[in-house]
């Protein structure tokens, strides 16, 4: 899928190699560009403001101190992202925000496919969030990377060391839950909660 | 249908503006940041490295790796012979490409043998705790990072970035080898245990 992720920032090359060296001023560059980038990932994964902040110092932190291992064969905001997520998962781990709906055999992103227009296409933004605050953490994490950062299902199931089967069926149920919220008269499929940790190793 | 109407969820969510910390974090993270080659490694704090060195002989010996590849040849041109020159030239590019191509395999099925060892042996394996909780979780980080560059179209054949991610799992099955030895020490015990 094409992602159009805010992360997506080319830096120059010297400035890289600055980083890498361990120049605190041209790490302030990199931070001033992704500040908001990562804050908003690690907000809309977490769902807390102060969570989230944690996480950009953290991330960042671990970003200057890991510089020099950056090779360059990848893009260094797609490496940066990668420390992000890992923060902002290690905190949901510890945090046991995975409070998760029961897999669905069979569900899967097209089962609420209608030829109605989508709820969010024409709500604002304050609902939208409003809407997305009310999703569970994990499945608005699945949401959120597939939609905004365009990760893959098999990449967010191997960050989060599930199942592929279990990244669509947490898009399906926000897919589904946001419809709900949005739009009540759709009706929402049921869900069981069960208490769901990812295995920590 | 108006063009609203299409509007699809990705493209609804992106729209939503991007949040900002509340204050001046970069002051507060700047006093955090020291010089990276001050401050040790998690791995170097965590790994116990002695008890790393002894697990890790352990885990090889059930992993039984391939056997350590030739270092790859550099290839040189003889110029001094134009003709002798570009066929030596052509000999070692081949021997080279072959070389590489098969260090990487090997890299590659290491990597996965030891993928799936990590696998098998998760599930029999006592929880990690404290500090090999926190080794583990770091290395797995790690791993993701390197796995970051190996998505690059570009370099997925790279040979040091599949000897990183394989030196990374080894780390990781020393660790886990660790737990799943004394796992399997806890049964043996339970089971011959004479009350």
């Amino acid at each position: 899928m094409v992602s159009t992720s805010a992360f997506q920032i080319d830096l120059p090359q010297a400035l890289i190699e600055r980083v890498r060296r361990g120049d605190a001023i041209a790490f302030e560059q990199v931070y001033r560009c992704f500040e908001r980038p990562l804050y908003t990932l690690a907000l809309r994964m977490l769902g807390d403001a102060e969570a989230a902040r944690d996480t950009l110092h953290d991330a960042m932190l671990k970003a200057y101190q890991r510089a020099n291992q950056f090779r360059g064969d990848a893009p260094f905001w797609a490496w940066l992202r990668q420390i992000a997520l890992n923060e902002a998962l290690m905190r949901l781990r510890v945090g046991e925000r995975f409070m998760v709906s029961m897999e669905s055999a069979g569900l899967d992103a097209d089962a609420f496919a209608d030829d109605a227009p989508a709820p969010w296409a024409h709500a604002d933004s304050a609902a939208l969030e409003h809407a997305l605050a009310q999703l569970p953490a994990i499945t608005r994490s699945v949401l959120w990377l597939y939609h905004v950062e365009g990760y893959t299902h098999p990449e967010i199931a191997a960050a989060m060391r599930k199942t592929t089967s279990f990244s669509k069926s947490q898009l399906a149920r926000g897919i589904a839950r946001l419809r709900a919220i949005l739009d009540p008269e759709t009706p929402e499929p049921e869900a069981e909660v069960e208490s769901c940790p990812l295995p920590t190793t | 249908m108006s063009a609203a109407d299409n509007l699809t969820l990705g493209e609804a969510l992106r729209r939503l503006p991007q949040a900002a910390p509340p204050g001046d974090e970069w002051t507060l993270l700047r006093e955090r940041l020291r010089p990276a080659s001050a401050r040790p490694s998690a791995l170097r704090r965590y790994a116990l490295p002695a008890a790393l060195a002894a697990a890790l002989a352990g885990a090889f010996v059930i992993l039984r790796p391939a056997p350590a590849p030739a270092p790859a040849t550099v290839a040189h041109v003889e110029a001094s012979s134009s003709t002798n020159g570009t066929a030596t030239a052509q000999i070692h590019n081949a021997q080279n490409a072959a070389n590489h191509d098969e260090r990487l395999a090997q890299l590659q099925q290491h990597s996965q043998a030891l993928e799936r060892w990590l696998r098998e042996t998760g599930r029999d394996a006592s929880p990690l705790q404290g500090q090999d909780l926190a080794a583990a979780a770091e290395i797995e980080n790690l791993i993701g990072l390197v796995d970051v560059e190996l998505a690059a179209p570009r370099q997925t054949r790279a040979p040091a970035l599949w000897q990183r991610r394989v030196g990374l799992l080894e780390d990781l099955a020393a660790l886990r080898y660790s737990s799943y030895r004394l796992a399997a020490g806890s049964q043996l015990t339970a089971s011959t245990r004479i009350d």
